[in-house]
């Protein structure tokens, strides 16, 4: 029997790598038939074309720029989608289970019409019914959103981009960086000797007072010391009213793929939180209340850390579905990562290793999430037992 | 705005709408200020919509396109075999309802249960959604025949429904008789064009491998044998009549539209089934080879989004395969959708396995029986219906991600608006209607199969007690 075993395996893997095998065989015999390269030798030469919303990017820069780019892209629409998702999601959540008629029948429709469309659709939604063929002008007809004082403008909205005030430095902004690092290590140190004063000797703690006090004050002491590193910065129409320069543009591909991808998410957390707030035994609230807690304090020391445990596994594991969706992006020319290399291998970039390296990317963004994932479980199970 | 353990008692006095209202709407100020602010806006969203939807919506872009959203470019000489069918799937469903609602009533007799048989009515609240779009299909057609094929369809549905009337001992042959018309339902169209008739051969076989049971024979090997020759010989029987009767047949990659986009669906559905059980079994055995393999694959395919998949299907598998072979787009399509869906179908069914109690095992041992019999038997069954629910939702989830077939340049649903809006008189207009109308198609028949899996999980806990 085990001698059956051992021959089974082995059969079994030789099998798998002689399938491997041959399917590497014929890759390298068709390859070199058609003249294609195999090696990874093409991210160090020139990328040859400009990619969209990035005029700073030199086109003969490698192809390993363009992939920094195109991950620096991913994460971001990744990570405004996340934010989105959070917040919409909670809320809807929790609306789902209001004891107002109105508000929990809106949200059971809200999740209902998300959760059954495909995500694509979304994006495709807000990149042309909403931006490009949408209600708003192009960018030569601007709306502007004038300051309530002085000169400039707050905002800018256009079909191609829309434009938000943001910080620009003035002086020694990577000086500042390092002190607000530094502001915030310190802050967490006072977090923690709160904590430790609070456990041995009784006396209030007030973390959160004392954290966001220190930080704040140390972040003005720096702004100060520095002699204002930064300034607001207003969206401003470019000479030809071709750009918008100062402020930050948010060009409609960023905001298609951030906005939808928030959109459809929050349907599957809204879900998340309402079964997890559910799963929470209502012993629970009965042994609250004979506790005389109050409401925030229920909702805060007994709801919510119960829930919390439920909802974060399945939460994290949106986000990951989230950060692996911006790769639909692709149908709206956006410029993460999988947009640039479909548009590199049209560009006649090989396609095999830049696929290869573009499920790298993504693995690389999928092991950290399940890092993550593995040390908040391992934190969760402390916490119950 | 909320609080969990306030929420009113589930027993209302409906008659009495005011109080209803006080109730639910006006629980207390804060509510009452919500309801308040909300229905002014609600009222004002609504008009939006209807404005949209009756007065300004240029809904002549679906009216005069409805055709390429519904089959795309799939040759106009030939719909009549997308008609024939739909009126063969329409069949294979009525027979199929028919014996299991026989076979339902037979149990039920046999329980000394009382049977109440659904109606028609039930059939109209589980599927509202499809109905819905159905209708407005119809709506929108500009001939005739839509409203005929619609028809026939019912037609062909209540027809197969006489299942019914077969004598129990023949509950066999109903489920025979539904497997061949689907059988039929796929190959009118795609005939033997490409090797599509391997898989109705395949299909018919495993369906007639599973059906005729031989119960006559006490020997296993000869009842096995039996089924064996009677599954060969029914593939022969397919080959010979799809060879010799149906037409070469339109090949699936000149599909498109909505059409495509259920096929795919389907077939990456069935083919993913098997591949993640086996993947699933594989990542559970003792062998640590196997687990390793199966581990391996699992999670590197968990890994990478699908369009990746997609784009190795397009610009990798053509070049791993011998040269010379050419597999089509789409076929190429199918097989990374599967191999994806197969990785997560096998972690779906690695829960139901693992939520089982090893006591189902060691009762498994205990009465005797070989490892293979107590999987088959014992565990998978319990497994499976633990995780029907997920499984469902994956397989949303894939039909769903059907639509990034577009980015790879084959038109289904949402990717005939390419062609649609390539037209003259609809460049530049009318995209928030034709994704409208998409939307609503992909939600009908998504909340339908969410809807089915709930009412699915419900009857079989029911089952359970």
């Amino acid at each position: 029997m085990r001698v059956i075993r051992v021959v089974g395996q082995v059969l079994a893997v030789l099998a798998v790598f002689l399938l491997l095998r041959w399917l590497y065989g014929n890759l390298v015999t068709n390859s070199q038939l058609r003249g294609l390269s195999l090696d990874f030798g093409f991210l160090g030469r020139p990328t040859q074309f400009q990619i969209p919303y990035h005029d700073e990017f030199d086109p003969r820069s490698p192809v390993f720029a363009m992939v920094l780019v195109g991950v620096k892209n991913t994460l971001l629409a990744g990570a405004f989608g996340i934010a989105l998702a959070s917040v919409l999601g909670l809320i809807v959540g929790v609306a789902r289970l209001s004891e107002n008629w109105l508000v929990a029948q809106l949200s059971s429709w809200y999740v209902e019409f998300f959760r059954n469309i495909p995500p694509l659709l979304v994006i495709i939604f807000f990149a042309f019914a909403v931006f490009l063929y949408g209600p708003f002008p192009n960018l030569r007809e601007a709306i502007l959103v004038g300051l309530p004082w002085g000169d400039g403008n707050l905002l800018m909205f256009s079909n191609e981009e829309w434009g938000v005030p943001s910080l620009a430095a003035t002086g020694n902004l990577a000086m500042f960086s390092i002190l607000a690092l530094v502001s915030v290590v310190v802050a967490i140190g006072v977090w923690w000797w709160r904590t430790t004063v609070n456990r041995d000797t009784g006396a209030p703690h007030h973390r959160v007072l004392w954290s966001l006090g220190v930080l704040l004050g140390l972040l003005v002491v720096s702004y100060v010391i520095l002699g204002g590193p930064f300034e607001m910065s207003w969206p401003t129409p470019s000479e030809n009213r071709r750009r918008i320069v100062n402020g930050f543009a948010l060009n409609a591909g960023f905001m298609s793929v951030a906005g939808a991808l928030g959109l459809y998410t929050a349907s599957h957390v809204a879900e998340i939180i309402r079964g997890s707030i559910q799963a929470v035994s209502g012993g629970q609230i009965e042994a609250a209340n004979a506790l005389a807690l109050s409401s925030f304090q229920r909702y805060r020391f007994i709801l919510l850390p119960q829930a919390m445990r439920i909802a974060l596994p399945p939460y994290i594991n949106q986000c990951l579905n989230l950060v692996k969706n911006t790769s639909l992006a692709a149908a709206v020319g956006y410029s993460e990562i999988t947009n640039l290399t479909q548009t590199s291998i049209g560009n006649g970039r090989p396609a095999v290793p830049s696929i290869v390296v573009l499920m790298v990317v993504y693995l690389c963004f999928s092991l950290v999430i399940s890092f993550i994932l593995n040390i908040v479980n391992r934190r969760m199970q402390l916490v119950t037992r | 705005m909320t609080s969990v353990e306030s929420r009113p008692p589930p027993t209302l006095d409906r008659r009495n709408a005011l109080a209803w209202a006080a109730h639910r709407l006006f629980p207390n100020v804060r509510s009452g200020i919500l309801t308040v602010i909300l229905i002014p806006l609600l009222g004002y969203l609504a008009y939006r919509v209807f404005l949209f939807v009756a007065v300004n919506g240029r809904w002549e872009v679906v009216e005069r396109n409805l055709t390429l959203f519904m089959q795309g470019t799939f040759p106009r000489d030939e719909q009549w075999r997308i008609v024939a069918q739909i009126v063969l799937l329409a069949l294979a469903a009525g027979i199929g309802a028919g014996t299991a609602s026989a076979s339902a009533h037979d149990r039920a007799i046999e329980a000394g249960l009382p049977f109440t048989r659904s109606g028609s009515l039930d059939l109209i609240r589980r599927f509202w959604s499809v109905i819905g779009f159905v209708l407005i299909l119809l709506y929108f057609a500009s001939t005739t025949t839509p409203w005929l094929v619609a028809a026939g369809t019912v037609a062909s549905f209540v027809v197969g429904l006489a299942a019914r009337f077969l004598p129990t001992s023949w509950r066999n042959v109903g489920w025979a008789l539904m497997a061949l018309a689907l059988v039929a339902g796929f190959q009118v169209v795609s005939g033997t064009s490409g090797r599509a008739w391997i898989i109705s051969a395949v299909l018919v076989a495993l369906g007639l491998l599973s059906v005729v049971s031989f119960e006559g024979l006490a020997k296993g090997w000869a009842r096995l044998g039996g089924r064996t020759a009677v599954a060969l010989g029914a593939s022969a029987v397919v080959f010979l009549i799809y060879s010799n009767v149906v037409d070469p047949g339109v090949g699936w990659d000149a599909w498109s539209g909505l059409h495509l986009t259920l096929w795919v669906s389907a077939l990456a559905i069935v083919l993913s089934f098997p591949l993640g059980l086996m993947l699933a079994l594989a990542r559970r055995s003792s062998l640590p080879a196997l687990r390793g393999l199966a581990t391996g694959y699992i999670e590197l395919i968990r890994g990478v989004p699908l369009i990746t998949l997609l784009f190795m299907g397009q610009f990798i598998l053509v070049f791993m395969l011998p040269t010379g072979s050419n597999l089509s787009d789409i076929s190429r399509a199918i097989a990374a959708m599967t191999l994806f869906t197969a990785a997560y179908v096998a972690e779906i069914v690695r829960g139901g396995l693992q939520s089982l109690p090893t006591g189902q095992t060691e009762a498994g041992q205990a009465l005797g029986l070989a490892p293979p019999t107590t999987m088959r038997k014992i565990i998978l069954p319990q497994a499976l219906r633990a995780v029907i629910p997920a499984m469902v939702g994956q397989f949303i989830s894939l039909f769903k991600d059907s639509t990034l077939l577009l980015i790879i340049a084959i038109n289904e649903f949402l990717g005939v608006r390419s062609l649609v809006h390539a037209q003259a008189d609809f460049r530049a207009v009318a995209h928030a209607e034709t994704l409208v109308f998409a939307a609503f198609g992909y939600w009908a028949f998504s909340y339908a199969m969410s809807k089915e899996s709930q009412r699915l999980e419900h009857r079989l806990r029911v089952g359970e007690r």
